[in-house]
């Protein structure tokens, strides 16, 4: 009999795995697929630029380079819309863009894949005149441009 | 939302815009109560089926955001984009390449 009951509850067993292993799955696949990073609250918290860099990219100097193209009004009549393009000829696989004085410094974070080409354009709010940083990471190292944009009428 | 995807010399230009309030929390109506926080957090584009960009956003984007990219491509070509904002509401849409 102790033979049967041991036969029972090895069956009982692999019963509770498959259906935690079907379980498991289904909740994959429930999951959106294309949001493979979930919205990072330490990466939109209000700090310091300094901090938000930290936060961010795990360190706060990234390294200066001339390779990346910051593009933005110097003077910014409407602050409610300030148009930014960052692109660059680094093989980049991720973009970053931050407004030094804004409550939360940290625009976007863009994640490449495929054929996409390190090159992306937003329509911004700042809250006063700051410096712009475009960021991007190469093989694990981020990299940093800025660029300074006066505010003329504030709206946040 | 609007979307136009324009190939050129294997180059695709995409605009997109997306009818959105994107408020950032921070904003004080006329009568000086601050107006709820409501923007788009999470983006997803892909091209034929294959991730082309993920994107996470702050607060501090324009309402009605204005987006710009690009990616290697042909006409014909397959673009899907899908947001989420704070209020977990989604947004998508289609194009094909032009």
């Amino acid at each position: 009999m102790p033979v049967v009951t041991t036969i029972l509850l090895n069956n009982m067993k692999r019963r509770a795995f498959i259906e935690k292993s079907f379980l498991s799955a289904a909740l994959l696949f429930l999951r959106p697929a294309g949001l493979i990073a979930a919205w990072n609250e330490k990466f939109f918290q209000q700090g310091s630029i300094e901090q938000a860099f930290l936060n961010v990219l795990g360190t706060k100097t990234p390294e200066k380079t001339n390779r990346i193209t910051l593009t933005a009004p110097a003077v910014a009549s409407d602050s409610s819309a300030v148009p930014v393009e960052i692109h660059t000829d680094i093989k980049a696989d991720m973009l970053y863009l931050f407004v030094e004085k804004n409550l939360t410094p940290l625009v976007f974070s863009c994640s490449l894949h495929g054929g996409s080409i390190p090159w992306f354009g937003l329509n911004i709010k700042m809250k006063e005149s700051s410096l712009l940083y475009g960021v991007v990471r190469e093989g694990g190292k981020y990299y940093a441009a800025s660029v300074h944009v006066d505010v003329l009428a504030q709206a946040c | 939302m609007r979307i136009l995807a324009k190939e050129e010399n294997g180059i695709v230009s995409v605009k997109a815009i997306i009818s959105h309030p994107n408020e950032s929390g921070s904003r004080k109506d006329e009568s000086g109560n601050l107006v709820p926080a409501h923007f788009i957090k999470e983006g997803f584009v892909s091209l034929n089926g294959q991730p082309l960009l993920d994107l996470q956003f702050g607060a501090s984007v324009s309402k009605d955001p204005f987006l710009q990219f690009k990616f290697t491509g042909k006409k014909g070509d397959r673009l899907s984009l899908r947001f989420t904002d704070s209020m977990s509401q989604e947004f998508s849409a289609e194009a094909a390449v032009i």
